[in-house]
């Protein structure tokens, strides 16, 4: 009965007659082995598909899309997560920890825009790196954010934490978009964004000399830090490998609560990186 | 009566706010998150700030604050019970929109709790005046006025007296407020005849009443005429015979030839009871030679395996089940569950050096911010608590402000003035020493150093400085560096006024042109009154650009009271109105400390600046900055 079905099968399909002997055969082999043989076969597969899978997943993690807000203390990184996902306006404290949330870009030629992950990251000086450190490898941009009215204040704060966020991406397999974000724009006394970066350029400069003749640290097995730009040519923000730009924007916007925030420049650099 | 109430969350959103004064209140909260919460000193629950007291609550579940803020002057006692049921209302109102993970649905929700808030301050406010002060009872409402009172008059004439004593005794015995009690207290009180008269017919309908009454006070009259009889009694046996003599069961006999020390012995005992306790002097060892110090700490452990076995075979099977129910599923943590682990982490710190009182506020923190957390799945109660306590002891470690020595000295370069920094400590320490790395580092890259020697009394404190100051002097010569002396000692000589010689060494950098003085002045104990001002006079007149609180790693408990005392008296001197404290730690001798690290975590805990170098040897090269990571594994390291 089976013979005649086999026959019967073979002269049927054309194709599938030519593959049929060898499915036969292989069937007469996996018979006739031992089942430890098979076993092995069977777990090797299954250690495969496994690794496949694992990939896969890992590289959907690691897709990368979010953007990191970070920044000083009272620099306006909440008010300006706050403006971006909702336009509203809302009351904001120290943040102790972050905030994250999905946001959509609109874009004006797609009806559809992407999604980013917008992560809203502490400003305090004892929580900023810790929390660096756990969202850098996700982030496909960076909004450094400063405060421009207390910008000639804290210049050299700023500078600091700027070039141990620029030496950190540096050392990322992917480095992402870097956006410098002067907020407070609407305070009277706040600076231009050509000039922070005038200042940020020179207080760089000399960051790189000094963090370079710091003693070493307790462990000595942690490298050399990075060489931001290049030595000996004044550093400008060009020299860098990452992609460095400055815009300005006003996360109050001109009229407080009542108003919109002034950041169509911030929606429309999301839009272009996303 | 509240000055404000805020609800938000720790991302930094502010979900709702009742304000009850027109203040902005996110000056005092601020102030709140970056002292207590953010410094780790979440121990207890309230905190001061200018004229306020604020208290706060954290709920650890759905990542809320919850602050309260009330004049300082007022002790409103119904607040911590307000926050506790704004806490459960608000949770159980809006669960949905604050458990999410995304920061949306708190932006898009609108919390609308005014009302309710209203209700809840209403509510506590009336049951904290519901126990006010109950007023007097008046005459009418009292049990005496029912009473009549013919039953208050004595009709008795025996030994008034004597009832009053034993009634009175009786009422403090029985401290009741029965009616017969009280009738028989109220009887030797009214002592002097009340008018008879007019209360005949009054009796004659309470005769009953009256009649019980009286039996009840017999029966007691009699109950202390038989006491009285007893007492009688017992003292004519005594009269009788002599004391018969107490005997002791358990003490010694006290025999009367023992007693006697008239006779000439040695010790109280004859020479023969000498020969049978001399080998109990002797006791059992070799004689002459000293036997090393052999560590019992087998004995130690035998004892706490036997311990923990039996406790183990019991509680096996219903062990695993708790662990594998522990490890699957969302449970939240409470107290209990924190308890033992928070104690053995206590244990650990401590061991590794912390000051104790600083163990304890950091354990207590750390459960503040862990109560009522879910854990994921997978992961037990002891992994949560140490992932928490490490993240606050980086947290602790991180510098609050800038630690860039050479940013701050090219900044005075600019200025054409010299970068002051001063070195103070206790004895011992290394202050000179590090001094010496210090300015070998400085040397390096090229600053010029003047060495200002304010140890003035220190034996031989000049010479080391001297020392050090040609040797660097050999390393970087004048040569090297076009002309210009790179390191130079600026002495006085011995028992001069420091804070003269400091003035005096300034003035000579800023006319020569050094770019940094480092002032070495003497050790002093924290308790020394007199010096700790001389210490304060010194930094307040020559106001250094930097002051360096020397410490050694090798200190436990007393850093914390090193610390505080050296702040309190720079503080007390200081004519500023915001007094120059410690700006920085250097913390020495860090080489003979394997991983006991504690005090790098108590120094920074107590003045919160941190460490700016530390030192790991007596060479020139041995100047090292802090890493927080590394010396927080050291740490948690078992």
């Amino acid at each position: 009965m089976a013979s005649a079905d086999f026959r019967r099968v073979a002269d049927g399909g054309g194709a599938g007659g030519t593959f049929q002997p060898y499915l036969d055969s292989l069937r007469q082999e996996l018979q006739q082995t031992d089942p430890t043989l098979l076993s092995v076969v069977v777990a090797v597969l299954a250690v495969l598909l496994t690794l496949v899978f694992w990939k896969l997943i890992r590289s959907r993690r690691s897709s990368q899309r979010a953007v990191l807000l970070v920044g000083l203390c009272d620099s306006g990184k909440t008010l300006l997560f706050v403006r971006l996902l909702t336009g509203l306006y809302r009351d904001t404290q120290t943040s102790i920890t972050d905030s994250s949330a999905v946001y959509r870009v609109n874009n004006n030629r797609l009806t559809q825009g992407n999604s980013l992950t917008l992560i809203d990251l502490p400003g305090h000086e004892s929580l900023r790196l810790q929390f660096l450190e756990r969202f850098k490898s996700s982030a496909r941009a960076i909004v450094f954010v400063v405060d421009s009215a207390a910008f000639q204040r804290e210049v050299k704060d700023v500078a600091e934490f700027l070039y141990q966020v620029l030496i950190d991406s540096m050392g990322l397999k992917n480095t992402p978009s870097f956006l410098i974000a002067c907020n407070k724009q609407d305070v009277a006394m706040a600076k231009s964004a050509k000039l922070i970066q005038q200042q940020l350029e020179k207080e760089l400069n000399t960051l790189r000399v000094t963090r370079s003749a710091a003693p070493s640290t307790l462990d000595s097995s942690s490298t050399a830090p990075a060489q931001l730009g290049k030595k000996g040519k004044e550093f400008e923000f060009s020299q860098l490998a990452l992609k460095v730009e400055f815009l300005e924007c006003s996360a109050k916007g001109g009229r407080g609560d009542a108003g919109s925030a002034d950041i169509q420049d911030l929606e429309k650099w999301l839009a272009k990186i996303a | 009566m509240l000055d404000f109430f805020t609800i938000f969350s720790k991302g930094g959103l502010v979900l709702w706010c009742f304000q009850g004064v027109s203040d902005s209140c996110t000056g005092p909260v601020n102030a709140l998150i970056r002292s207590v919460l953010l410094q780790e000193r979440g121990g207890n629950n309230s905190f001061t700030h200018e004229a306020l007291t604020l208290k706060y609550k954290l709920d650890n579940q759905f990542e809320l604050v919850f602050v309260v803020g009330f004049q300082k002057i007022l002790t409103l006692t119904y607040v911590d019970k307000l926050i506790d049921d704004v806490h459960r209302l608000f949770r159980d109102k809006y669960r949905t929109e604050i458990q999410q993970q995304s920061a949306l649905s708190l932006l898009n929700g609108t919390f609308d709790f005014q009302n309710d808030f209203l209700r809840l301050l209403r509510e506590a406010e009336e049951s904290s005046k519901i126990r006010a002060p109950t007023t007097m009872k008046k005459f009418e409402d009292s049990e005496k006025a029912k009473k009549p009172v013919r039953s208050m008059i004595e009709t008795r004439g025996e030994k008034p007296k004597e009832k009053a004593k034993n009634s009175k005794k009786k009422g403090a015995k029985k401290e009741g407020s029965d009616g017969p009690l009280a009738t028989s207290k109220a009887v030797p009180a009214e002592k002097s005849g009340l008018p008879v008269g007019p209360e005949n017919g009054v009796e004659l309908s309470k005769e009953e009443l009256i009649r019980r009454k009286r039996e009840e006070f017999i029966q007691k009259h009699g109950r202390g005429m038989e006491k009285s009889n007893k007492s009688t009694k017992s003292d004519a046996p005594k009269e009788k015979g002599k004391k018969a003599p107490r005997v002791w069961e358990l003490g010694g006999c006290a025999n009367k030839e023992v007693l006697d020390y008239s006779t000439p012995t040695t010790n109280g005992s004859p020479e023969a009871a000498l020969s049978e306790d001399i080998n109990l002097i002797r006791g059992t060892g070799p004689g002459g030679q000293l036997q090393d110090l052999d560590c019992s700490s087998s004995d130690d452990e035998g004892a706490a395996q036997n311990s923990t076995k039996p406790s183990a075979t019991k509680g096996t099977l219903g062990g695993m089940f708790g662990m594998l129910k522990g490890l699957v599923g969302s449970k939240s943590l409470s107290r209990e569950d924190m308890e033992s682990v928070l104690d053995k982490m206590r244990d650990h710190l401590i061991a590794k050096n912390v000051a104790a009182d600083i163990a304890v506020q950091l354990c207590e923190s750390v459960a503040n911010k862990l109560e009522g957390k879910v854990m994921g799945t997978f992961s037990t109660v002891t992994s949560t608590v140490k992932q928490a306590l490490q993240e606050s002891l980086v947290q602790i470690l991180q510098p609050q402000r800038r630690v860039d020595m050479l940013r701050d000295i090219m900044d005075a370069q600019r200025r054409q003035r010299p970068y002051v920094v001063t070195f103070c400590g206790v004895n011992g320490v290394g202050k000179s020493t590090n001094l010496a790395k210090i300015s070998f580092w400085l040397l390096e890259n090229g600053f010029s150093v003047l060495i200002a020697a304010c140890d003035t009394f220190r034996a031989g404190a000049v010479e080391q400085l001297r020392t050090h100051t040609r040797r660097l002097s050999a390393l970087h010569p004048p040569e090297k560096h076009g002309g210009r002396t790179m390191v130079q000692l600026f002495e006085k000589g011995y028992g001069k006024d420091a804070a003269g010689i400091a003035m005096e060494a300034i003035a000579f950098a800023r006319n020569q042109g050094f770019d940094v003085v480092l002032v070495d002045t003497a050790g002093r104990m924290q308790d020394n009154a007199p010096l700790m001002t001389a210490l304060a006079k010194l930094i307040t007149v020559n106001t250094p650009d930097l002051v360096l609180f020397v410490g050694e790693a090798l200190v436990g408990n007393e850093a914390v009271d090193q610390l505080v005392k050296f702040n309190r008296a720079l503080a007390d001197h200081s004519m500023a109105q915001t007094p120059r404290l410690i700006d920085g730690i250097v913390l020495t001798k860090f080489d003979t400390i394997d991983d006991k690290v504690g005090a790098a975590i108590s120094m920074t805990y107590i003045t919160s600046k941190p460490i700016v170098f530390v030192g790991t040897g007596q060479t020139y090269c041995d100047l090292r900055s802090l890493n927080a990571k590394a010396v927080v594994a050291a740490l948690m390291k078992a």
